[in-house]
């Protein structure tokens, strides 16, 4: 129990740590909001304006007021307002996460029912025609940029065939179908690279598996060999291929920016780089910390997992 | 569990070819869906927040006048509009309604320009009509307007989007206050889009000529094209240089592009080489203009070598049209004046943001690098150029700029070393005779003297002061389906007010 609430601990002062260096970090980084807002499209506005603006937005007050007035908001479950419409930065992120979660999700599913199977076939016959091939298409996975895919697939299925939408959203209570129809290249473009990693994972997890004792033993009992293979070989394979599946999947929280864009879909992660180029400090706060919040839970859940599976991790 | 939904999803997939195709065959003709630049910051009526808010705002609000197809000003609450006594004009006002179903009053263009002008206020318009003496309302159809002195842009800027009039004291609608334009929103999703429909009770009988209107945000230039090319819009704004001739040969689509913007270089007139004006006279004709059109804008551009006056204006003086022309023995000239015959070291502020800004500050670094001057490029993102603009820290800088209006005057913002700094105009570079011509045109009605006043203009700022040193004009383009007609594509810097031709748009 002691081990568990350390464990708790130390996420929560984590999370502290990397908003009050995002607060402070993006203040102390040259660009003001309100001058960024009001010359847009090369033109020059009117100092009083800008200097009337600044008042309204707080950003006259000095460095430190302002970071104390946003942790005392954060602390008391308010993650201020937009600098640029003023609209609720809560309000807003509770817009964005799902879609994004729901891009992560379609991708997980695709990357998982198309890599676990192939890495363990390509597992149990290494070297062979098969794990040659889906090694091939898991380097093209990871080496070629999500971009590239990206357009590649918008110029085939949206420009050339027609099959598809280039991009946008609509969410899936307005227009289940049309949901899917935009969530498919993104979700694909993601799956991609990500199969990469479930493939290579779960191949070299099986490789090793399959060569243990216990599976020789089992096969010589005369076990059947589907039931050999989903029952103890893929089984024990799958718990490496979580644990990078979990951290990836963290890790995309934040960085689906690039297929957001191409994709022209309205995520997490685009709003944040939006957020950055505007100097809009407080999404940028809220966004952190809603990422880091959910990056650190997801790290401690795995954490915990383990320690309920394996005694020696809370002895360590 | 899992096999069910994935079962849903290949099912879905499979009948998805099927599904678009008659959605797209379906299209209502009376709905268009206008791929915008970026989701505008905000909506705010009199704050200036980009191309993309522009062109939303030119749809639910609207002002005294407007800008007809060839720039020219035609009217839109005001009927009519006339001078009236030595520094006043008056503005008669039609039968119009608000979205609210009130109507517009002289009370109500009143209160508006005692916000745009009021103490509190965060307008673009703000610091120009500082002048604005007093705002009469002799009846509820008209509005006097006396200035502290004769002011002759007045109409001009009231016709920018940038003083759009406004219900007063009404609440507002989806976070909006309430205007009169032809469209009024019914539904916006931060980062999406917003969605508009007619407003029938508009004061121009038969407009808007669609019943829908829906913008969609595309903040990635490609995706935009992709989303035009592909049919899921039916007209996109800020179509990026490189795809313009793709478009242009594409028969299903139709590309309209105007010189519009512009780009320069600004210099810091308090330290470094630049405070001698013939340093900045040796860049001006130093620099190969048509390869910066070539590099940064695939050639829809044309090279500048005056103020950015357009060619077709009444003011233009073609005497100075090729004032900074490409001269690199003059350059040098001017530079043995200087006492650096053999060259010296410099910085150039620009930003790795926008390719364009990028390369025009590469192509400056290597003509520069032919006459002996060694450039040092400073590429921060853009965020950070305009912090570094606004304190002076560069020594010159590469400018992407736009005017308010094709009038001369609006050209202070970018030569008047008397403003206070600003990002967008040189640094501590004092311009007292540009000062002085520019109050004198702006005091005078008289079109002949006032043409010799902006023939002096510029001769002097290419000689003599020489605030900036301009680079070239950038296309600017909308394209659309080869059946959007009636869209006018506004010239020069009227460009980004172009959205205010949305109302005639149809289908053919």
């Amino acid at each position: 129990m002691v081990w568990v609430l350390k464990r708790v601990g130390v996420a929560v002062l984590l999370v502290a740590i990397v908003v009050s260096i995002v607060c402070l970090a993006i203040r102390l980084v040259p660009g003001d909001p309100a001058t960024l807002l009001l010359s847009q499209g090369g033109v020059a506005p009117d100092p009083a304006a800008v200097a009337q603006l600044r008042h309204q937005l707080g950003l006259d007050q000095p460095l430190l007021v302002q970071y104390l007035a946003s942790l005392r908001g954060i602390l008391h479950g308010d993650l201020g307002q937009s600098l640029q419409d003023g609209s609720s930065v809560a309000g807003q992120i509770l817009q964005r996460l799902p879609r994004t979660l729901e891009l992560i999700g379609v991708a997980a599913v695709l990357a998982l029912a198309t890599g676990l199977p192939s890495g363990l076939a390509a597992g149990l016959r290494p070297g062979g025609l098969f794990d040659r091939a889906a090694g091939l298409a898991a380097a093209l996975g990871q080496a070629v940029p999500v971009f590239v895919v990206g357009t590649g697939l918008v110029l085939i299925f949206a420009q050339t065939l027609r099959w598809l939408p280039a991009g946008g959203y609509v969410s899936f209570a307005e227009d289940p179908v049309r949901n899917m129809e935009l969530v498919a290249m993104p979700a694909v473009t993601i799956a991609f690279g990500l199969f990469s990693v479930v493939f290579r994972m779960t191949r070299a997890s099986v490789l090793d598996i399959a060569r243990r004792d216990f599976v020789r033993a089992a096969r010589a009992k005369g076990l059947a060999r589907r039931h050999l293979l989903l029952r103890h070989v893929l089984r024990n394979a799958l718990v490496p291929v979580v644990t990078v599946v979990a951290l990836n999947l963290g890790t995309l929280l934040g960085g689906t920016v690039l297929v957001e864009y191409v994709f022209n879909y309205p995520g997490l992660s685009g709003m944040l780089v939006q957020a950055v180029d505007a100097r809009d400090y407080p999404e940028v706060q809220g966004i952190v910390l809603v990422i880091s919040v959910l990056f650190v839970s997801l790290n401690l859940a795995v954490e915990l997992i383990y320690a309920a599976l394996d005694p020696r991790v809370r002895r360590a | 569990m899992i096999e069910l939904s994935r079962r849903t999803v290949l099912g879905g997939a499979a009948s998805l070819p099927f599904l678009v195709r008659a959605a797209q065959a379906a299209a209502p003709k009376d709905r268009l869906v206008f791929g915008l630049s970026a989701y505008p910051p905000n909506l705010m009526p009199w704050m200036n927040t980009g191309t993309a808010a522009l062109t939303v705002k030119t749809q639910i609000y609207r002002g005294l006048m407007s800008f007809g197809g060839n720039g020219e000003l035609q009217p839109e609450l005001a009927e009519s509009w006339e001078r009236d006594g030595k520094t006043g004009w008056k503005f008669h006002l039609r039968n119009a309604v608000f979205h609210n179903g009130a109507p517009v009053t002289a009370a109500d263009v009143k209160w508006t320009l005692e916000q745009i002008i009021g103490p509190t206020s965060t307008a673009y318009l703000r610091g120009q009509l500082q002048d604005i003496d007093t705002i009469e309302t002799p009846d509820a159809h008209t509005v006097r307007i006396v200035m502290k002195k004769a002011f002759v842009t007045l109409p001009l800027l009231l016709a920018t989007p940038y003083a759009p009039v406004i219900a007063k004291g009404a609440t507002t609608v989806h976070g909006l206050p309430v205007g009169c334009g032809p469209y009024v929103p019914v539904s916006l999703e931060q980062g999406v889009g917003i969605k508009l429909v007619a407003f029938d009770k508009y004061y121009k009988p038969g407009l808007p000529k669609l019943k829908q209107l829906h913008m969609v945000a595309y903040a990635d230039e490609n995706a935009r094209v992709a989303a035009l090319q592909s049919g899921d819009v039916d007209m996109i704004e800020y179509v990026p240089w490189q795809s313009m001739a793709a478009i242009a040969a594409d028969h299903a689509l139709s590309l309209s592009t105007v010189n519009g913007p512009f780009m320069a270089l600004a210099f810091n007139g308090s330290t470094g080489p630049f405070k001698d004006v013939r340093l900045r006279l040796a860049v001006a004709h130093a620099i190969k203009r048509e390869d910066i059109v070539k590099a940064a804008f695939y050639g829809r551009g044309e090279p500048l070598e005056t103020l950015p006056i357009p060619k077709d204006s009444p003011f233009f003086d073609p005497t100075y049209a090729h004032a900074w022309r490409y001269d690199p023995d003059l350059a040098k000239k001017l530079m043995a004046q200087a006492g650096v015959a053999k060259g010296f070291a410099c910085t150039l502020l620009s930003t790795a943001q926008y390719s364009m800004h990028q390369a025009t500050a590469e192509v400056v670094q290597q003509n520069l690098a032919e006459i002996g001057i060694q450039v040092k490029l400073d590429l921060p993102d853009w965020a950070t150029r305009v912090a570094m603009g606004n304190r002076g820290q560069y020594q010159f800088c590469v400018q992407g700029e736009t005017t308010d209006d094709n009038d001369p005057d609006g050209l202070s913002a970018y030569i008047d070393g008397s403003l206070p700094a600003n990002n967008a105009r040189s640094f501590a570079l004092p311009t007292p005779r540009i000062n002085a011509l520019l109050e004198a045109g702006r005091a005078e009605f008289d079109q002949a003297k006032r043409r010799a006043i902006y023939d002096k203009l510029q001769q002097v700022a290419t000689e003599v002061e020489v605030p900036m040193v301009s680079l070239c004009w950038r296309q600017q383009g909308y394209a659309m389906k080869r059946d959007v007609v009636g869209f006018y594509n506004l010239p020069g810097g009227l460009n980004f007010y172009s959205g205010y031709s949305l109302e005639d748009v149809s289908f053919s």
